[in-house]
Parts: structure tokens; C-alpha cells; sequence
């Protein structure tokens, strides 16, 4: 380990470009837009890099490209992922689902067999030379064809084909998801430079800054990095996070003594603080009080202008510039490999069933893709428009006749839902199966006040 | 005050407050007001010993059942040609038949109320003897496992989150009151708390005397204000056009919409036990149960969303559709505990 601290400006640059949203003028306005997240150098082979991502810091490849591990992950009915130091991604393309879910049995033939991709078309191991040398959590294992792969922390490590460039993380996510969830793909990298007792949560609107009890962190504007206009009657509402005596200033990490042999943790300039009244972990109840805000290392990339927040009965959802809630859509299949099923270039059975019972035309009603306006330019590479054959959902060439003009969050296109009648109705979340989780839409929500951390 | 003195002042505070009426000048009324908050809420289903009565050709099947017997050499078929046409069936239902009988309760007797002031021939008897109970939701899920109580899984599920998260915070608090026992002119609001229950040590057991704020937020299109009479500590309330109740299980927040709702609950100081009955929409009714639950869950209940649905149309009784001229809405009752509480309504209870 060279430092405690280091922010990885070289690594950041990148994303910043990419992550610039349409106005640059907003993104002047909000100098939080500029930071992304910090982590520990740890040792690695040169041929890997750390990158920048909407993930947080990530593993990637000489080109870029992020890494991703599988984690062992317990389904209804057995696991699947992988167990540590033991590949199971590979080159088979499975014919027959797995009966790892409920209620339907394995040995159902999959769907469009014939065009079907292996596990490992669709996630490229990130093989190692054979003089390939080990280095700290870096390790190389044996794949059962005899060629070796790098592995970290022993989970062995994969590209996605669905990511494009440096800081795409289209292929998975860091965010929570629970048993009923496929066993998903993660996306692999140094640990965040945090110090103990805090933790970081990837949500819908950044990377939160939270204790390691799932408390989540605030700061206070009135505040400067040496002094705390939070005392008496105010303490009643929130608590300083306090350090330990023997703690020391590290890189966006300070401390100021609060009151005589209490110091007080600040990050960015900001003492920190967690609210006595949250009622969930990794609450925003806290940022409703004037002058408070949640912490986060990272925002998340900026929506497209045109969007906006509504209030439903459960929280803020992510809505068109009409009101009407967006949607995305979620699939994994019931296969030993779990592959997603959720992307324009991956079957269409899944979603077409759900969204209009085999029926095209009937998905365009009841979930109408979100059309982007012809004066509307791409966000950055989580929000993009994209073409898309209608008819098909698969994605269009620029100049096929039919093609539609499509927000898309991480390549997948979103949707309003037809039976939402005012703004901040949900009536389309959890629609599908396992409530939208594995074959289904689930709301785009902003903010989770019911849901225990939905986000 | 010695000892002794406080035990008996103590005993006769409780002794009051066990007893069934309260007078307003009882300390539970604050302001000539007292308020709930839900504990228990579920459908009112009307059962005898082995279910002999009311589902004499026993119970329905539910999606495991349905899949053996229409795909019994399912390896021979696709996924498009079995599961998914399984949920299409289920997430996009008709009223065409599926093939199935349904066993929808054969029994005269329900819970319930007179929802239409009429005694039909299709209508339930009260167990007290009260003709002309409307309660067709009851004839639809009576004969389905997972909807029985004590261990069917949608009366588990509910009654967890009910518990468990403050989504589903109902309240309702009783204005103007001047007795307890008979009153013929009170008012009736209902809205979401915002805090957890008050519970014993244990955690488990709901004690009366806690404090909710009210949601003016999120719940702010909950709110309702109603008149309503106390007659024998038994709450009467008029009918609410579009009662919402929020209802959440399994982090999908959903929605009852029932019409024409009204409040039937006998009133002590620590709590209000009843019914809350109305037309269920029908489309909100399915849709909440197949959002929460999917079919995982209806499978461990026995509940085919596909051949319910086709019962909830079948059986709909009020509420014709402009445009179709077919019942949207089915009569119901839903069985309700609640515990006494203390209301905040202090406009800003994070001010720091």
C-alpha cells in the first residue's frame, strides 16, 4: 500500500468526460458533480488499471474494459454463481433451464436455442499468461480446459461484452439485490479509502456515504472542516460521527476536536453526522431538515434534462417530463449460468411475454418506450438514446425504417406504463416475475422512504 | 402516595380502562379526540372446522398444481410454450375459461355487511343472524388455502408487514367526541402515521399509548375525513366514495382501492376491532395481489391468479362500467384490529 489516501485524478478524467451531462452550465453549479470516489492502492499486475465508473472505482483491463466476479449466490431452490477459486462460466450453451427458482421445474427448453450464447460468449474470462505472476489478492486459477484465469480475492474475473468503453459498467452492478434476484454479475475493484466505521452504499442518485451499521451520513452547511454550528438543541437530532484519539488527518478524511478530547470525523470540509430520527437504514429523511444533505462520494450521472422527480406514496420515483414514472426492466433466466435477458441484443421472449403477452403492439401500449425529443442529445453513457426496432426490441440500424428514438439507462431502453394515470402513481412496479426482479419492470425510484433501502 | 396507595390507584386506572366504555372525560380523550393505529387487516373470511361448510368439494389448486396437470412432460416443451404462458395468462388475464373448476364457497354464512341495504338472494347470512350481507370477495377466496387464516400466506404476509412497515401505517382518529359509548355526531379522519409501532419488551406485542405523526407527505392523498356515530361503543361510519389503503408487502408498494368504504369497529380505550368493509375495485384488487406475492408466493398459498380472476369478474357485484356495462368493484369485508394512539399533528416534527 503506497498511501492511505489517493485520489486517482488520471483515473477520473475519463468518467468526468463521459459522465458530462448535456448542460455543462449544471454541472458547474454543482461542484460535487467533480468528485468521484477514492480508493486504497492495492498491488496489481501491470497489465490492469483501476478506472473510474458511475460504480465507483473499478478493476479493468489493459483496454479499459471492467472487470466483473460472479459471486455464489443462494436462489429458491440451490445456488449458482461461483464459490470462490471455482470457475463455472463457461463455453456450453445450455439447452434446458435449472429449476433454481419457483414454481416452474427444470428441463424446460429455453427459448431460441439455435442463436443461443454460451456464458462465456457473453462473459470473457480475463485469462492470464502462462508466466502470469501472482500479485497481493491477484491469483491465477485453472479453468477446466486448462487455461488459467485471473482471479482477486480468489473470485475469478470476466469482462462483459455489453460494455463498450472505459467506465461502462453495462454488464452489472455494485447495488444490493436479494435472493429472489439472479446470481448477478458485480463489478470488481480496489476497496474504497474509507476509514473504519464508515461504508459505502451504490444507490440510484450515487455512491452514499453511510456508517458500517447502514446509518446514513450527513453534513450540515452552516458547518466549516473546524467547527460545528450543530450544538445544544441540535444535538438532540443528530449525532457527530466522533473518532477515535488516535485518528489523523488523511487526504479528504479530517478531524477537529469538537469539544475538549472529542474529534469529530469531516469529510470533504464537512464534519459528519448521522440522524437520530432516520428511520430505515440508509435513509434521506435527514435531508429534508434545511441545511442538511446526505453524503455521497460520488454522484450517480446526471438523467436527462427533460425528466423529472415525483412524489408517490412511497417516495420519489424518476418520471417523463409529463409526470409519468419510468420503469426498467429486469431479467435473468432460470439457467445454471443465469444470464440476463434484460438487453436489446438478448432474446426478446422473456420481455415480450410480460410487457404484452407475445405481442408486440400490445407492449407498445401498456409499456410505451420513453421517445427522446428530436432536440435531445445523450446524457452520458448511463443515460443515452438509443435506435430500437419496435416491433422487435432489439436494437436499430441508424437508418432502418420504423426505428424509434429511445432513452435507454445502462443500454437498457426505459418505459412509462400505460395504467399510470397521474404523476407519481407506480401502479406498474413490481409487475412480473419474482415483483419484477427476474422477468418484470420495477419503478426507477430516487428515493426510498418505505422500502428499506431500495434503492 | 405510599406504596400501597399507588397499587390500588393503579388498579383502578386499569380497572378503566378494560372496561368497555370511556367517557370524554377519561384521560385516553385528549381534546374530545382519540385515535387508532392499525394492526391487523385482512380479509374477512368466514370458516368452520375442516372448511366442511363452505368449500365442501374442498380447495382450489393453485400454480404448482395447474402446471403438473397441463404440462406433464414439460421437458418435451419450451419455456414459451409453458412458464411464460403461465404468467402471460396471469399478468394479462381474460375472463375465458381456463379449464379448471373453480371452487368458490358454497356456504350461506359470512362476515360482513349490508353494503346495499337490500336482502338479495345471492347474500350472506351474518353468524348473528343479520340477512342481506354483501361479501362476494369472500365467495371468491374462501375456498383458497392462502387466503385462510391462522397460516394461509397472504394472512401471514399482510399481517408481518402490517407490523413491520410503516408503509401500511393506517390510522383513523375520532374528533368532536363527546362519549365514548354513544355519541351521534363525530368526525373520522384517516391517514398514515409515520412512526413504528409501540411495542412491549418483547418486540412482538403492539401496546396501546404510542405516538404517530401523520403523513402530510407521501400520504397526503390518503387523508379522509368522515362523519360517523357511536352507538353502544360501536364506531358507524358513513360511506368514504375511494377509501386508499395503502398496502405493501414484500417491498412492493401497492394499493386497496375500496368504494363506498365504511367503518364498523367496536371502541374500547386501548383499541377498535371490526370491519372495514366496501367494493373492492377489482383491477386494483388483482393487480395488488399478483404485484406483491407473483407467483412464487401465490403458489405457496394455492392461489392461481389466473383462475381467481376470472372469479373476481364472474362474481364483481357493483360499480357497472360506462363503457362495458360489467361490475368493476366486488363487495368485501376486511377484518381490522387497531391500537390506541397518540396523533401528533405538530406541522414539523424534524425542526432542529
Amino acid at each position: 500500500m503506497k498511501s492511505w489516501f489517493k485520489f486517482n485524478y488520471a483515473s477520473a478524467l475519463p468518467f468526468l468526460a463521459l459522465a458530462m451531462p448535456a448542460s455543462t452550465s449544471s454541472l458547474a453549479a454543482d461542484e460535487s458533480k467533480l468528485f468521484t470516489e477514492a480508493y486504497r492502492d492495492v498491488p496489481m499486475p501491470l497489465e490492469f488499471r483501476v478506472e473510474a465508473t458511475p460504480e465507483g472505482p473499478v478493476f479493468a483491463d489493459a483496454n479499459g474494459k471492467t472487470i466483473y466476479s460472479w459471486p455464489q449466490h443462494k436462489l429458491r431452490n440451490g445456488y449458482s454463481g461461483e464459490a470462490k477459486g471455482s470457475p463455472a462460466c463457461y463455453d456450453e450453451v445450455l439447452t434446458v433451464t435449472a429449476g433454481l427458482m419457483s414454481p416452474y421445474p427444470a428441463g424446460i427448453k429455453l427459448p431460441e436455442i439455435d442463436s443461443r450464447l454460451s456464458c462465456t460468449d457473453l462473459w470473457p474470462p480475463v485469462l492470464a499468461e502462462a508466466n502470469a505472476e501472482e500479485i497481493g489478492k491477484w491469483t491465477v486459477i485453472e479453468r477446466r480446459d486448462a487455461t488459467l484465469q485471473w482471479a482477486y480475492d480468489e473470485q475469478p474475473l470476466y469482462l462483459s461484452v455489453r460494455d463498450q468503453q472505459p467506465g461502462d459498467v453495462q454488464g452489472g452492478s455494485r447495488r444490493r439485490y436479494g435472493g429472489d434476484s439472479p446470481a448477478m454479475r458485480v463489478p470488481v475493484g480496489p476497496p474504497s479509502l474509507l476509514p473504519p466505521g464508515f461504508a459505502i452504499k451504490s444507490t440510484s442518485i450515487g455512491r452514499m456515504l453511510t456508517s458500517d451499521k447502514n446509518e446514513s451520513v450527513y453534513s450540515f452547511e452552516g458547518d466549516t472542516a473546524t467547527s460545528s454550528a450543530c450544538e445544544s438543541k441540535c444535538l438532540a437530532n443528530w449525532r457527530p460521527v466522533v473518532a477515535p484519539a488516535l485518528a489523523r488527518d488523511q487526504g479528504e478524511w479530517s478531524l477537529f476536536e469538537r469539544s475538549p478530547g472529542v474529534l469529530q470525523w469531516a469529510f470533504r470540509g464537512k464534519p459528519l453526522y448521522t440522524h437520530l430520527r432516520d428511520q430505515s437504514s440508509w435513509s434521506l429523511e435527514g435531508s429534508d431538515s434545511s441545511g442538511w444533505h446526505n453524503v455521497f462520494t460520488q454522484d450517480a450521472p446526471s438523467y436527462p434534462e427533460s425528466f423529472t422527480q415525483q412524489a408517490s406514496l412511497a417516495g420519489n420515483v424518476l418520471a417523463d417530463a409529463n409526470g409519468k414514472t419510468i420503469y426498467r426492466y429486469n431479467c435473468g433466466e432460470d439457467t445454471a449460468d443465469q444470464l440476463a435477458c434484460d438487453h436489446p441484443n438478448d432474446t426478446q421472449v422473456y420481455r415480450l411475454a410480460m410487457c404484452g403477452a407475445g405481442d408486440a403492439q400490445k407492449c407498445l401500449q401498456h409499456w410505451p418506450y420513453l421517445i427522446a425529443k428530436d432536440d435531445e442529445v445523450s446524457s452520458n453513457r448511463t443515460w443515452r438514446i438509443v435506435l430500437i426496432d419496435p416491433l422487435t426490441g432489439r436494437f436499430a440500424a441508424p437508418d432502418q425504417e420504423g426505428a424509434i428514438r429511445v432513452w435507454s439507462y445502462r443500454d437498457r431502453p426505459v418505459t412509462t406504463f400505460g395504467g399510470d394515470k397521474q404523476p407519481g402513481d407506480v401502479n406498474g412496479g413490481g409487475t412480473g416475475e419474482w415483483r419484477g426482479q427476474r422477468n418484470g419492470l420495477k419503478a426507477f425510484w430516487l428515493r426510498d422512504d418505505y422500502m428499506n433501502g431500495i434503492l | 402516595m405510599n406504596t400501597l396507595q399507588r397499587l390500588v390507584s393503579n388498579l383502578l386506572v386499569a380497572s378503566a380502562l378494560i372496561s368497555g366504555g370511556v367517557h370524554a372525560d377519561q384521560s385516553v380523550l385528549r381534546n374530545r379526540a382519540i385515535a387508532y393505529v392499525m394492526t391487523d387487516l385482512f380479509w374477512s373470511v368466514y370458516q368452520t372446522p375442516g372448511a366442511i361448510q363452505e368449500c365442501p368439494q374442498g380447495f382450489n389448486d393453485g400454480p404448482r398444481e395447474q402446471f403438473e396437470q397441463l404440462f406433464p412432460y414439460h421437458q418435451a416443451l419450451t419455456v414459451e410454450e409453458t412458464q411464460l404462458r403461465q404468467e402471460i395468462e396471469t399478468w394479462h388475464p381474460t375472463t375465458d375459461s381456463d379449464g379448471f373448476e373453480f371452487f368458490q364457497v358454497e356456504g350461506g354464512i359470512s362476515w360482513g355487511v349490508n353494503l346495499d341495504g337490500e336482502v338479495g338472494l345471492n347474500d350472506f347470512v351474518h353468524p348473528d343472524g343479520t340477512p342481506g350481507i354483501d361479501n362476494e370477495l369472500y365467495r371468491a377466496v374462501g375456498c383458497i388455502i392462502g387466503f385462510r387464516g391462522p397460516d394461509g400466506v397472504e394472512y401471514i404476509f399482510q399481517n408481518k408487514a402490517i407490523a413491520d412497515e410503516r408503509y401500511n401505517r393506517m390510522m383513523i382518529e375520532l374528533t368532536e367526541v363527546d362519549d365514548l359509548e354513544n355519541d351521534d355526531s363525530v368526525t373520522v379522519s384517516v391517514y398514515r402515521g409515520l412512526d413504528r409501532l409501540l411495542t412491549d419488551a418483547t418486540g412482538s406485542k403492539i401496546v396501546p399509548g404510542g405516538t404517530q405523526r401523520v403523513d402530510t407527505r407521501w400520504g397526503q392523498k390518503l387523508i379522509r375525513k368522515i362523519d360517523a356515530k357511536i352507538v353502544n361503543s360501536k364506531l358507524i361510519t358513513e360511506p368514504i366514495p375511494d377509501l386508499i389503503i395503502p398496502w405493501q408487502n414484500l417491498n412492493v408498494p401497492s394499493i386497496q382501492l375500496i368504494r363506498d368504504a365504511r367503518f364498523v369497529l367496536d371502541l374500547t380505550a386501548q383499541g377498535a376491532t371490526g370491519l372495514l368493509a366496501g367494493y373492492a375495485d377489482v383491477d386494483t384488487w388483482y393487480y395488488q395481489l399478483i404485484r406483491n406475492d407473483s407467483t412464487h408466493h401465490l403458489s405457496n398459498g394455492q392461489i392461481s391468479g389466473i383462475s381467481l380472476y376470472k372469479a373476481l369478474r364472474r362474481l364483481a357485484d357493483a360499480h357497472p362500467s360506462l363503457d362495458t356495462g360489467e361490475n368493476t368493484a366486488i363487495s368485501t369485508a376486511l377484518d381490522i384490529k387497531m391500537t390506541q394512539v397518540f396523533i401528533s399533528h405538530s406541522p414539523s416534527q424534524n425542526a432542529e
